[in-house]
């Protein structure tokens, strides 16, 4: 257990050390998000679903720095010591393929959820959002979390040079989430070519839609199906993540 | 009849083509210095980094102090140290000090005893005043010794070096080979791999010899010379590996 919270501790000590460039830039670009979107040309569009505009981007945004972050850290800190030959402290001491993997992935997940928590104090005081259902809202965003860094190991290990975490980054998340209704729901891109069809078959539309339902209290069926995607695209990128962990992938000769 | 500290039975390891270790068995004794010698691509890292599960064996199978080298991975783990040859160092955002403790938190040692154990390596050492720099502001030798401590951070029973004084000049040279004796005097058995023919000599008891993968010659340095015929373990490391090009 010793050896667990220790790799634990190192993989948020990585980032927190480096907070200029880890933890600032994904917050500051947010809240330019928010005033830029939100107070600049969201006051222009009224509210919608009830709320201003502003406060309806929040939760996608929210969501939007949690994936991010929470999967960069665990690519880059596996590639970084994949490339710097120092995986093989861990390799060679008494963890198991296991708790490797999940020290890293706790460290993601607790880079995106202090992100997702300093976006949210911003968010508040810009916009003076409040959680509708704090519980489900915090358990959701854990649960995404916990799934796109379980993606960040995967491509940690995955990927051969830095490009490639950067790569995925931008041709993966990106789209996902930016057509993934972090800036419109469902109802308001209706008869929109390229961008209703690509956003009702994307998954994160239905993640967005669910954590903005918990956020700022919705229908309760929007939040589950929600839920149960982020559960089943976690469950397949850790599983995933486990067994490449287990049979050494880009580890072991 | 005691456990050996490492056995190795028929080890085998190919890269597609390439065969990197070639049916080796080998048997080193607790309390053993022993060395791993041969040109380079010869398979020494292979097969050391075969003993801590670095690299998975295409066949054969390797136990340490009885253990099972890739089922008890582990077990087995707690029981090395291994200094790399590349001066492996986590010292992207950590210190010197650091480095240490975080390394025997991985082996599980509690902080308090961690940070002690540290510090008595930093000082035997003789890195105490830079325990807060950096890995960058560390001349070669100090990271050297650095990655030694490291190895040692969990008091392995088993030590493993890969070519330990390389690039070292002559005065650190004497000092690691200080610092291997004492080791040795305290009972452990250390594994060793260089190239430096003299190192060898002077430090081990038993050798073997690898080429193209293959244990070409086993025995102490003064046996290999005078079933050869000769004056050093040197002249016996170039007829041997002439007569295979041949």
């Amino acid at each position: 257990m010793i050896g667990f919270l220790t790799l634990s501790k190192r993989e948020v000590v990585r980032f927190l050390k480096d907070a200029i460039d880890t933890i600032a830039p994904p917050t500051i670009s947010v809240i330019l998000f928010l005033l830029i979107f939100g107070v600049g040309l969201g006051s222009r569009l009224g509210d919608v679903h009830g709320v201003p505009y502003i406060q309806f981007m929040t939760p996608g945004l929210l969501l939007l720095a949690i994936v991010r972050n929470a999967f960069l850290n665990p690519a880059y800190s596996l590639f970084q010591s994949r490339w710097y030959g120092n995986i093989a402290d861990f390799l060679v001491s008494p963890l198991s393929a296991e708790q490797i993997a999940l020290a890293v992935l706790l460290g993601g997940v607790a880079r995106g959820m202090i992100v997702g928590a300093l976006v949210l104090a911003a968010a508040w005081l810009v916009t003076g959002v409040s959680v509708a259902q704090p519980t489900w809202a915090l358990g959701y965003a854990l649960a995404v979390a916990v799934a796109f860094a379980g993606l960040g190991c995967i491509v940690g290990l995955w990927t051969r040079g830095w490009e490639g975490v950067g790569a995925i980054d931008t041709f993966v998340l990106d789209p996902l989430v930016m057509l993934g209704g972090v800036f419109y729901s469902l109802d308001m891109v209706r008869g929109v070519p390229i961008i209703e069809p690509l956003s009702a078959l994307n998954p994160f539309t239905y993640i967005t839609e669910g954590f903005r339902a918990a956020m700022l209290g919705g229908a309760e069926a929007h939040v589950l199906i929600g839920l149960v995607l982020t559960l089943a695209l976690g469950t397949i990128c850790i599983g995933a993540a486990l067994v490449l962990f287990r049979v050494g992938y880009h580890l072991k000769a | 009849m005691r456990t050996p500290a490492i056995f190795i039975e028929h080890l085998h390891k190919s890269y597609g083509d390439l065969v990197a270790v070639d049916d080796l068995s080998l048997e080193i004794q607790r309390g053993e210095f022993f060395g791993l010698l041969g040109p380079n691509g010869a398979g020494k890292t292979t097969t050391i980094n075969a003993i801590v599960g670095l690299v998975k064996p295409t066949s054969g199978h390797i136990t340490v102090l009885g253990l099972d080298a890739v089922r008890d991975y582990r077990r087995v783990h707690r029981l090395v140290g291994i200094a790399f040859q590349e001066l492996i160092l986590d010292g992207s955002f950590l210190n010197v000090r650091e480095i240490l403790v975080y390394q025997a938190g991985y082996f599980g040692i509690p902080p308090r005893r961690a940070r002690a154990k540290a510090d008595e390596l930093l000082e035997r050492f003789g890195l105490w005043e830079k325990r807060s720099a950096r890995v960058q502001e560390l001349s070669g030798g100090q990271k050297r010794r650095l990655v030694l401590a490291k190895a040692l951070i969990h008091d392995p029973e088993i030590v493993i070096l890969d070519e330990p004084t390389a690039g070292a000049d002559v005065e650190m040279r004497l000092q690691l080979w200080e610092m291997l004796q004492q080791l040795h005097a305290q009972g452990k058995t250390i594994l060793l791999t260089t190239h430096y023919l003299e190192e060898a000599e002077r430090l081990c008891q038993r050798v073997g010899i690898l080429h193209h993968g293959r244990l070409v010659s086993l025995g102490s340095p003064e046996e290999l010379a005078r079933e050869r015929g000769q004056a050093h373990l040197e002249d016996v490391f170039l007829e041997l590996i002439r007569s295979e090009q041949a």
